[in-house]
């Protein structure tokens, strides 16, 4: 297992009594002196009463991240999961103590979107079996009996051969007294009996049942007061007017609080995962106290806004014709392997070539967009659901102008992230309508039409594709010239393709400056260029006369990673591949591969091949009956965790191929709530089938929350093909005639 | 002042009689199990109930709420024993869970009405979003609480 085990060079194990309870943190060693670094940053914390606190600082957006934490921490200390919670780890701590946590778990050590980092999985492994020997030694002192006679477990030390027991927090003080001339090693993998097993029980699952959960919109504070926000609807645009006495009678009203992103801004700087933080938009906020008196005199004030540069891109029609129209013509090469421009200009060969375009999506989080912050003079305190809490506290330190060390970030739980609540723009207009009604906690909600207008969209990608295909049908050149808002080269890049399976591969790209907002949305980019290029490969196999299946395996026969095949293989199988369908009804395939660590690599990150079932009506109604996804992401630690994310990442990779597009009108996001924005509900869902017998068990534990939304889109659409000979080279399929004869 | 029946309890609010049931709950009673999603009564984050009946609280006025029996996912058991709370942790149901509140007010509103729903009364009846895609489990979860209630009545 030498893929988790704690760098010994870089890292020492520390413990302390603190309140009665055993603490155990980890200090990272200066890189140069190998001396240690001042501070502890606790991980681990067993109290008297038992009770065992795991400190995390990943927020918990509904991945279980905290659950998955604690059940590292329990596989080696031995306690009962009963005792065991999760509480964050703090950003001000971070930055007090030099940065302990990022030091162990890298940059993105808060960042909400990958639950397996290596380093955080080895780091609370040791923790739990350094905190677990140093209790069975405390009972051992206690007992006057060897170490070796002492069984801990369900957070009790046993001395077996006179069955006395003790409870883990009863020695708890001691064992911070024990000193150990080296740290335990971690349990051999095959003698784990909680990881890669089912989950014990989600944590804080009750509190989300009784609705005692406490999400950013549930914050509570005495003397708190409610904010309605509006920010320019053109994005970029500024706020030219607007009449406060026309609602200054209004039930609640406090006051009118205005946003300028010209205001001069603070240089405290502080270390933050995201180095480019984000700018303040410009907008108005009326203040009152209660939301729904904020919101209603909102509505009522009269604003005036100067749309800027963005009325130059007055449609979305026009930013698609000017992404295509980039396309066309050759763009910044950004990768080149072989030869591809002179394959493809030779005469002969087999051509094909398609462009592809999907649209500006919103993430629509359940929760819509909301904070709570109280600023004063000396100190700043931010309540708020984020996907990046030390992004948050970068952030907060900035727009109010506060001291670092008192500038505090009090992370809730999150209704839905996938990707909107990490660039953290949102925390940007909290603090800056808050500081304005200085020494009052102030809560700003966005309303739903808010949230899907001012977001931070899955950007616009246009790309096309054209390929040679060599004697044995197969492509042996490739070129790819993407475009967009917000595109980039994921997902062509990083394709498994170009790396081994087409010989010649090219990409250029160049993006279009059109003012509309973007920003990570589950799986980014790789959520379109998925859609485009496993599209595309079957293209190439109907011109090949071949089937779309057979196609693949061939041609990842030369990509050095056989869980590819093994994918397609058992996917294949469970989905009835090749079994006659009805008339109006067909099947297709896709397979893509997500990696936040090494993309486009053999056996790195996380491989989906899913087989959808489609029947489509002769007027072009499109029904998904079944969809079948197979994976492999090398190992997992929390099974029902990956199954329930894989679930949701096909429903979420359902709607986004099915339902979701965001129009532009004189510069604006037209669509502003669900009636306009159609979302599947129960009765829409096909039957969705996971199967876990393609895992490899490569030694790697990649994340699985993004890589699924890959490969449903172009399953559904290559379906589509089959039942009809139509191909969609668009999303959504909805707005797409699929009527056939 | 008005006074609603909130379950089971008479509360006095000072709110506007137009504002709308969900902000009543959330900032004026403290009651903050029911979400707000969309305002529009789409996503039905929001849902209560009123006299058994599934609501969507962000469309209907306190005005409106006359001396109908209010209740919330705080008052669906005391200490999270109702089947579907049950199913709910068993199942691990909830993934970011700012839904489920809603989607838990939906279905014991079918529970009631339909005993033994088929997965089309659950399609009709429980319509809330869901961006999580949390679907599949709702559905078990309702079928597993829907039996458990059955055998402990012993029908």
């Amino acid at each position: 297992m030498n893929a988790i085990s704690i760098d010994r060079r870089r890292f020492f194990v520390s413990v302390a009594a603190v309140g009665g309870a055993l603490v155990v943190g980890v200090q990272p060693r200066n890189a140069a002196a190998g001396a240690l670094a001042s501070g502890i940053a606790p991980w681990l914390s067993i109290a008297s009463d038992d009770t065992v606190t795991v400190f995390v600082a990943t927020p918990e957006i509904g991945n279980g991240v905290l659950t998955q934490c604690a059940m590292l921490v329990a596989e080696e200390l031995g306690c009962a999961w009963s005792h065991i919670h999760a509480e964050p780890a703090t950003p001000t701590f971070n930055y007090l103590n030099g940065e302990l946590y990022t030091k162990a778990m890298g940059r993105l050590g808060f960042f909400a979107g990958r639950s397996t980092t290596p380093a955080r999985m080895t780091t609370l492994l040791q923790v739990g079996a350094s905190a677990r020997e140093r209790l069975r030694a405390a009972a051992a002192q206690r007992w006057q009996v060897p170490v070796s006679e002492i069984e801990a477990r369900d957070s009790l030390l046993r001395h077996k051969s006179s069955g006395r027991t003790l409870r883990y927090g009863e020695v708890a003080e001691q064992a911070a007294k024990v000193s150990m001339a080296e740290e335990p090693a971690l349990k051999p993998q095959s003698q784990w009996s909680l990881l890669g097993k089912s989950r014990p029980g989600k944590l804080g699952a009750a509190k989300v049942v009784d609705g005692s959960a406490v999400y950013g919109m549930d914050v509570r504070l005495p003397g708190m007061l409610y904010a309605a926000l509006r920010q320019a609807p053109v994005h970029g645009g500024r706020l030219k007017s607007y009449d406060f006495e026309a609602i200054r009678q209004m039930p609640g009203v406090h006051s009118v609080v205005v946003v300028d992103p010209s205001e001069p801004r603070t240089n405290i700087k502080v270390p933050a995962p995201l180095p480019d933080l984000t700018q303040a938009a410009s907008g108005v906020a009326v203040v009152a106290e209660h939301y729904w008196q904020a919101r209603q005199a909102l509505d009522a004030l009269p604003v005036a806004w100067e749309a800027g540069p963005g009325a130059d891109w007055a449609t979305h029609e026009k930013i698609s014709a000017a992404a295509l129209a980039v396309c066309e013509a050759p763009a910044k090469e950004v990768l080149s392997k072989g030869d591809a421009l002179g394959r493809l200009g030779q005469a002969g060969a087999k051509t094909v070539s398609a462009a592809y375009l999907t649209p500006f999506c919103d993430h629509v989080t359940m929760e819509p967009l909301n904070g709570t912050a109280l600023v004063t003079p000396e100190r700043t305190d931010l309540w708020h659901p984020s996907q990046n809490p030390q992004q948050a506290f970068a952030i907060a330190v900035e727009e109010s102008g506060v001291h670092p060390s008192n500038v505090h970030v009090h992370q809730t739980l999150v209704g839905g992230g996938f990707g909107r609540r990490v660039h953290c723009d949102d925390v940007r207009m909290v603090v800056a309508v808050a500081r304005k009604v200085p020494g009052r906690p102030v809560h700003v909600i966005w309303s739903r039409e808010e949230s899907m207008r001012q977001g931070r969209y899955r950007p616009l990608v246009a790309t096309k594709m054209t390929a040679s295909l060599g004697e044995d049908g197969l492509p042996d050149a490739f070129l790819a010239r993407y475009s967009g808002v917000g595109a980039s080269t994921t997902g062509l890049v990083t394709c498994a393709y170009a790396n081994g399976p087409i010989p010649n591969f090219r990409v250029e790209g160049q993006t279009v400056p059109a003012h509309i907002r973007t920003g990570p949305y589950r799986g980014p980019n790789y959520n379109a260029h998925a859609f485009m290029v496993e599209s595309f490969i079957d293209e190439c196999a109907a011109a090949a006369g071949a089937d779309p299946l057979d196609y693949r395996l061939k041609l990842l026969a030369r990509f050095d990673d056989p869980a590819w095949t093994k994918c397609l293989k058992v996917v294949a199988e469970k989905s009835g591949w090749g079994g006659r369908l009805p008339r109006g009804q067909g099947r297709g395939v896709a397979i893509s591969n997500w990696s936040a660590t090494a993309p486009g690599q053999p056996k790195e990150g996380t491989t989906v091949a899913a087989v959808a079932r489609v029947e489509v009506s002769r007027a072009g109604e499109l029904k998904v009956r079944q969809i079948d996804m197979a994976f492999d992401c090398g190992q997992v630690i929390d099974r029902d965790g990956v199954l329930a994310q894989l679930e949701g990442g096909a429903v979420f990779g359902l709607n986004m191929s099915l339902n979701e597009m965001l129009t532009i009108r004189d510069g604006q996001v037209v669509e502003g709530n669900y009636n306009e924005y159609p979302m599947l509900r129960m009765g829409d869902l096909p039957d969705i089938r996971i199967h876990f017998d393609a895992l490899s068990g490569n030694d790697r534990y990649s994340e699985v929350g993004e890589p699924p939304v890959g490969p449903i889109g172009p399953a559904i659409a290559n379906a589509i093909f089959a039942a009809t000979g139509k191909r969609i080279r668009q999303t959504p399929f909805r707005l797409q005639d699929l009527s056939w004869a | 002042m008005q006074a609603i029946v909130v379950n089971g309890k008479r509360l006095e609010t000072d709110a506007d009689p137009s504002t709308p049931l969900l902000w009543v709950l959330r900032d004026h009673l403290g009651l903050t199990g029911a979400k707000f999603g969309c305002g529009v009564g789409q996503c039905g984050a929001c849902t209560v109930q009123i006299d058994g009946a599934a609501v969507r609280s962000c469309l209907a006025p306190l005005s409106a709420v006359g001396e109908g029996q209010v209740k919330t996912i705080e008052g669906l058991s005391a200490d999270c024993s109702h089947p579907l709370q049950k199913a709910w942790i068993e199942l691990n149901v909830a993934q970011c869970g700012y839904c489920q509140a809603g989607m838990l007010m939906a279905a014991e509103a079918l529970l009631k009405a339909k005993p033994d729903p088929t997965d089309a009364d659950i399609d009709a009846m429980v319509s809330n979003i869901c961006r999580c895609g949390t679907y599949v489990r709702v559905r078990a979860g309702i079928h597993r609480a829907a039996a458990e209630i059955r055998k402990t009545r012993g029908a």
